[in-house]
């Protein structure tokens, strides 16, 4: 037994686990390799269709298998002759435009699943398709490096709830949808003494609220701190997407220690009459992160910071009967950063003459990309915190 | 005094706990008697009617709506107010001790099970009246009419499933989430599967349809049977499959017992559900019968569900509300808003309700409530922002004078303990000198107020 799992077994054992931050003895390890580098994970749930996002309008197997729902060349943006952006997309053009967006295809993993909640637990955890694990990925990324820091904010969500990729054994991210309720929230005489009263020898979920109790009071006064006097100067669009990505960059320009946003927009599960549906999407996506990125630009931090997308699953590539897609498999992925290394489309469209029961085949790993960001961008070693070693890629 | 405890439990996990005058009755009744009436209470359940926007409308008439872009804006409106209606009315009749609560716990159980979004009134009306009717009934029944309501046909996209063109999404989620669980089909069972409930519809004025014209009548290979099946067929052998009465079983244990499944106790669920041919009735008296539902670890530590929490709240303080849109601004602060679950899987639960900003609200609740404290919680979209101008507080009158009544004539010591075993299901002793202390007001009557508050602040009021 390795001697970190075996601290995290006896931490388990001994009821140690609810700890308050304040309460662990060591001091972070984080401060001291701390890469400065900045992450923000998007995740459009419902499983977008990525074939409708990326166009390969130079397919004409693309057209036979989507009739009516497939996009005209003079209905998208084209990117290099080959590829185009869905209309939807505008916004974000001119990132690509600038060297500042890596696309990558056909990204999967073998075995791939269909159901959503399945596929996204095996995104967000980063586990294989037969395998169940509890943890997210970034979840593990703080048990790893962020074992007994200080902050308690050091992965954000912007939602209401936690998502399992932000959840560790020891360490979880910090969900907030609005740094200013919150500090209201926690003011009050009576919690602050609750947070200090005796509390042992129940139930682990009785440990749990304690625990989230006391964390909760010390992060909302830091955020609130933080937040209060910078106010982003750039003009989000009034959507609730664009609103969190607000949130994110006045986090961000007020140098908060977090280094890790995570934020999604959902609706994607387009089923039926998909076409409007997923670019009205599509386009709260791109205006928010355009105006995101151009704040990060006016503070200098958009070099330093790593922006990306991803969906559970692409779609059947064969159009249904309801002017809509089923659920499919292979799926591509963005990346957006001043720092990125490769640029542009990085691999090859997908290939819709090598379907396997009528879906897209993988051809890159999403593991892969996690364990590039984990090394390259987060400077750790992805196979602690994967549990297995993949081939990295360049993209940073 | 232990039994006290076993019923305190009971009413909290087949019900949404007890108000003052129900915790008093409680000390005179047994626990067999107490579940067979629970039980029987539950079978007398009425049709729910209410309001709805186009069932009273001609087809002319709903032809006419369509066509005209503002009156169909207005009926939209309308029916979503009323949806908005059924939820508060739901929660209330949870709350409310004169109506059955395991009726309504049960409803709610398989309105998690069977989630779905309702988006107009009239839909979201006939799902909860056929849950309500089948949610202590048979299971084999329940999937059946299941399978044929209209909101759920239109939510799993059962409308588009056509023959020739299969649309896969009700029938992989009937064997997923419904009914037998991962790992027992395959892809190819999903297809075949899809192909029966071909031309499974619904009209315009949302009752079931078969359309013949759109069901595929062809032989089917499902689960290594062959034959021309249609949707009940197929739900037929799913259900003979023992895997499908453990994997209820499961979920009914996980959501009324303990989320950490005792193996031993869960097969002697599935047991009686599968000999029983799926009769409910028989698998939830056995439960509350059993001496295992009554063990320790099960005893005040599951993490009420906001709803749960609510109705639980409301029961207790005797709440009435001037305005109730005040329940439903509270349900999407926490996470649960009743027709509208976050999708087919239902609410993930557990310690998954609880996180820094949900907690906070919780245990800030009934210090609103108190104070009549204007509250303000970023709303869905902007029209939804405009109908509820005006209905920024959550404004709730709470009755506490049969509280007071009950502990007036305690000194502290004894308010504190009484009012301790009236609001918590935990052994809490090592709270009570700190809460005595931190209450420092002299009269009876401020002390209980206060300790009220106070308790019902603790982070094991969570609990149930």
């Amino acid at each position: 037994m390795k001697r970190r799992t075996f601290l995290l077994k006896s931490a388990l054992a001994s009821g140690s686990l609810y700890a308050p931050a304040f309460l662990k003895s060591f001091k972070t390890k984080l401060e001291s390799s701390r890469s400065g580098k900045n992450l923000i994970v998007i995740q459009l749930s419902g499983g977008n269709d990525g074939l409708n996002t990326i166009i390969p309008f130079r397919d004409d197997l693309y057209y036979k298998m989507r009739p009516f729902i497939g996009l005209k060349k003079d209905k998208l943006i084209d990117l290099n002759g080959n590829l185009g952006f869905n209309k939807g997309l505008q916004a974000i053009k001119e990132i690509y435009d600038q060297g500042e967006m890596a696309i990558i295809n056909n990204v999967g993993y073998p075995n791939p699943d269909r159901s959503h909640f399945r596929s996204m637990d095996i995104w967000q955890t980063g586990s294989a398709s037969n395998e169940y694990l509890s943890t997210g990925w970034i979840g593990r990324y703080l048990d790893n490096d962020c074992h007994g820091c200080e902050s308690n904010t050091h992965a954000l969500e912007i939602d209401n709830n936690l998502s399992l990729a932000m959840k560790g054994i020891e360490e979880s991210g910090f969900a907030v949808s609005n740094p200013t309720q919150l500090k209201k929230n926690t003011n009050n005489e009576f919690l602050k003494a609750v947070a200090k009263m005796d509390h042992d020898h129940e139930h682990e979920n009785v440990a749990y609220l304690y625990k989230t109790l006391i964390d909760t009071q010390e992060s909302a006064d830091y955020l609130h701190r933080k937040v209060k006097n910078h106010k982003s100067s750039s003009s989000f669009p009034n959507t609730k997407f664009g609103k969190k990505l607000k949130t994110v960059s006045e986090l961000m320009t007020s140098d908060t220690d977090t280094k890790i946003y995570y934020v999604s927009l959902s609706g994607f599960d387009t089923h039926a009459f998909q076409m409007g549906k997923q670019e009205r999407l599509l386009q709260q996506y791109a205006e928010a992160v355009k105006a995101l990125v151009s704040d990060l630009k006016k503070n200098n931090l958009f070099d330093d910071t790593l922006i990306m997308t991803f969906s559970e699953f692409g779609r059947r590539v064969k159009q249904n009967a309801s002017k809509g897609t089923d659920h499919g498999t292979a799926n591509v992925l963005f990346l957006m950063g001043g720092g990125l290394k490769k640029k542009g489309i990085l691999n090859k469209g997908p290939n819709l003459s090598k379907l396997v029961d009528g879906d897209l085949q993988y051809t890159v790993d999403f593991r892969s990309i996690y364990a590039t960001i984990l090394d390259k961008w987060l400077g750790t070693n992805h196979s602690q915190i994967l549990g297995h070693k993949f081939q990295g890629l360049d993209f940073v | 005094m232990k039994e006290l405890q076993q019923l305190k439990h009971l009413y909290w996990r087949a019900g949404f706990g007890f108000s003052i005058k129900e915790f008093k009755a409680l000390q005179k009744f047994n626990i067999y008697e107490t579940v067979d009436l629970l039980i029987n209470n539950a079978k007398q359940y009425q049709v729910l009617e209410s309001e709805t926007t186009i069932s009273n409308l001609s087809m002319a008439e709903i032809k006419a709506i369509k066509k005209d872009k503002s009156k169909l804006k207005e009926l939209r409106k309308k029916s979503k107010r009323l949806v908005r209606k059924l939820n508060t009315d739901w929660v209330l009749r949870m709350a409310n001790p004169n109506r059955s609560a395991l009726l309504e716990r049960m409803s709610l159980f398989w309105h998690n099970h069977f989630a779905c979004e309702s988006k107009t009134s009239h839909l979201a009306l006939n799902q909860l009246n056929t849950i309500r009717q089948n949610c202590l009934g048979n299971f084999r029944s329940f999937v059946k009419a299941i399978a044929r309501d209209p909101s759920m046909i239109r939510y799993l996209n059962n409308q588009q499933n056509v023959k020739g063109k299969p649309n896969e999404n009700f029938a992989r989620e009937l064997m997923e989430l419904f009914t037998i669980g991962r790992g027992f089909y395959t892809e190819q069972d999903v297809k075949e599967a899809a192909r029966a409930f071909t031309g499974w519809s619904s009209t315009v004025k949302g009752t079931f349809i078969f359309r013949k014209n759109q069901h595929d009548f062809g032989t089917k290979t499902f689960m290594g049977k062959t034959g021309r099946f249609d949707g009940d067929d197929i739900i037929d052998i799913i259900l003979n499959r023992k895997e499908t009465a453990t994997f209820i079983s499961r979920k009914i244990y996980k959501y009324f017992v303990n989320e950490e499944v005792i193996t031993s106790e869960l097969n002697e669920m599935a047991d009686i559900l599968y000999a029983a041919d799926y009769d409910l009735e028989k698998l939830m008296t056995h439960v509350f019968k059993s001496d295992w539902f009554y063990a320790k670890r099960n005893i005040g530590t599951k993490i009420k569900s906001p709803i749960e929490f609510m109705a639980g709240l409301i029961r207790s303080l005797e709440i009435t509300f001037n305005n109730k849109m005040g329940i439903l601004f509270m349900e999407r602060a926490l996470g649960q808003t009743l027709f509208h679950p976050p999708n087919v899987a239902g609410w993930p639960g557990g310690k998954a309700w609880i996180d820094n900003s949900t907690l906070m609200l919780r245990l800030n609740l009934v210090n609103l409530l108190y104070q009549n404290t204007v509250i303000k919680y970023e709303l869905e979209d902007e029209a939804e922002r405009q109908s509820f101008k005006g209905f920024k507080k959550f404004n709730g009158i709470v009755e506490l004078s049969r509280i007071v009544d009950t502990y007036n004539d305690q000194n502290k010591q004894e308010i504190t303990k009484g009012l301790m075993d009236f609001f918590l299901l935990t052994n809490t002793s090592n709270k009570e000198k700190p809460l005595e202390s931190s209450v420092l007001t002299k009269d009876n009557q401020s002390i209980i107020k206060e300790m009220t508050f106070k308790i019902l602040s603790l982070p094991e009021y969570q609990l149930c």
